[in-house]
């Protein structure tokens, strides 16, 4: 993607109040940039090295941390294929056919009003570094220009993490990292506690933690948190 | 680092010099090896010896040198065409004077005859017909503005070297230098792209740790982390390595629990 005219557009754009702000920040802003300027109704920032390290950078809109959670909580979904491929999935109506590969994803997302997902893989170098996720609460392929500016914000986002923290003065990569969210750090320890309960492997415990959450209804994140504060055992 | 391998430059060996042909085709294929910088077992050295044979070749020289900028800004002999130029590009850096230095420092190409040179660079002449060139020049490795070293170029002959020589020793020099820019990017970015993705990994192996040792040991989280802390540092080991064997049950939590010491 090269459209230095574009780039330089959306900087302006999200650059404009200080130059001095942070890479948290600047993806913030960038995050802020895209669902006014696609109409969105969630746009996420999602760092991962493997689906279940998936953690939300930065976000936007109502729906940004809700269609992060859920990728992270069922273990499925587009932005793991973007990640694992290098390739962006488009899921202009999750009621489609396509959206049938996540079929868990699908129903949770269209259960709380998301339409349409596009998840875009954050490239650097030897695999990435995770996707930029836009969705929408309504169905619809975005549009050749809104596509071509989403494309060019992943670029940016991608530079923001992968260089700005090495700038002269700038945090560094356990900075930025400190500033991704921590709900899903409950989520890791209770998956060891409740590997530790069953004597089995990290995988299965999250498989059972994922499995609880799908059988109660609840969240993923709800359950995690009666196991950490003792209020709930899986070995009973 | 004499011989290499296919895909980097180095002497193609082929073509009669003389025959512009031939010439041509010898400067196409070097530009291609100068461009090939994505193998994965590249190496710097070994592509600036290339470099260095190369130009001797197209060029009709004697001897040729690349010269790098350290981090301190200092030149320094990176590859030569063959081991006699060794000494004179080390005495060049000692006398802080000569071709390379000039041509790196104004990013212009410099030529000297043996005349020029001894009233240019008092120190370094001598030295250089001492060792039996005569006419001599160098052109920046420079990328826009950005100067990273120099390409010298030396002939026993007094034959001085035709403005379309030195268009091509810089067009050879500057094709290296994006080659360079590019491939320290490159590296950059893997390593960045490596260090995030082990940051976010480890992220996640240590909470489960610390997870797995709270209920093992029925101690807080917090607790966990400090076990595994003092393991670690006893131990000389990184915290993501211990984390993950305890995970993976290779360390069993009960030693974490134990009175850390090196000889347990």
């Amino acid at each position: 993607m090269r459209d230095d005219g574009r780039r330089a557009r959306i900087m302006a754009a999200v650059a404009e109040q200080d130059a001095a702000a942070g890479p948290g920040e600047l993806l913030q802003r960038l995050c802020r940039f895209a669902v006014e300027e696609m109409t969105l109704s969630g746009c996420a920032l999602i760092l991962m090295s493997g689906a279940e390290s998936a953690s939300l950078l930065a976000g936007a809109g109502r729906h940004a941390s809700t269609i992060t959670g859920l990728q992270m909580e069922l273990g499925e979904g587009p932005c793991l294929q973007a990640h694992a491929s290098g390739i962006p999935v488009f899921l202009p109506d999750l009621t489609a056919e396509n959206a049938n590969r996540w079929p868990a994803f699908a129903a949770a997302a269209l259960a709380v009003g998301v339409q349409a997902e596009f998840s875009l893989p954050l490239t650097g170098g030897l695999g990435g570094i995770g996707t930029l996720d836009l969705c929408r609460d309504r169905p619809g392929m975005l549009s050749d220009e809104h596509l071509a500016d989403a494309l060019v914000t992943a670029d940016i986002a991608r530079d923001a993490v992968l260089y700005q923290p090495y700038a002269p003065g700038g945090p560094g990569v356990a900075e930025l990292l400190a500033a991704v969210g921590t709900d899903r750090i409950v989520i890791y320890q209770a998956t060891g506690m409740i590997a530790a309960q069953l004597d089995d492997t990290i995988a299965n415990a999250l498989a059972r933690l994922r499995a609880a959450a799908f059988a109660s209804g609840r969240s993923m994140y709800d359950i995690a948190q009666d196991v950490v504060e003792r209020r709930v055992r899986f070995d009973e | 680092m004499s011989e290499t391998g296919a895909g980097r430059p180095g002497g193609s060996g082929q073509g009669d010099p003389e025959d512009p042909v031939a010439r041509e085709a010898v400067l196409a294929r070097a530009f291609v090896r100068l461009a090939d910088t994505l193998a994965s077992d590249f190496d710097i050295v070994d592509f600036l010896h290339g470099l260095s044979a190369d130009s001797v070749e197209i060029l009709r020289a004697e001897a040729a040198g690349v010269m790098l900028a350290d981090a301190r800004g200092g030149l320094r002999l990176i590859a030569s065409s063959d081991e006699r130029m060794r000494l004179l590009e080390l005495f060049e850096l000692q006398g802080a004077q000569g071709p390379c230095l000039d041509a790196f420092s104004t990013g212009r190409p410099v030529q000297a005859s043996a005349a020029d040179s001894r009233a240019r660079w008092p120190v370094f002449a001598p030295e250089a017909s001492g060792a039996g060139f005569r006419v001599m020049c160098a052109v920046p490795l420079r990328v826009r503005t950005n100067v990273i070293g120099a390409l010298n170029l030396f002939r026993g002959s007094d034959e001085p070297f035709t403005g379309a020589e030195m268009e091509i020793a810089q067009a050879m020099a500057e094709m290296a230098a994006i080659a360079l820019i590019q491939e320290r990017a490159l590296r950059e970015r893997h390593l960045l792209t490596e260090q995030l993705q082990a940051a976010l990994s480890s992220r996640v192996i240590i909470e489960q740790a610390k997870g797995m040792l709270a209920e093992y040991l029925t101690m807080t989280a917090d607790d966990a982390f400090k076990l595994l802390r003092i393991y670690a540092r006893d131990h000389n080991r990184k915290l993501s390595a211990i984390a993950s064997d305890v995970v993976n049950r290779n360390i069993p939590s009960a030693a974490l629990a134990r009175r850390p010491g090196p000889q347990p």
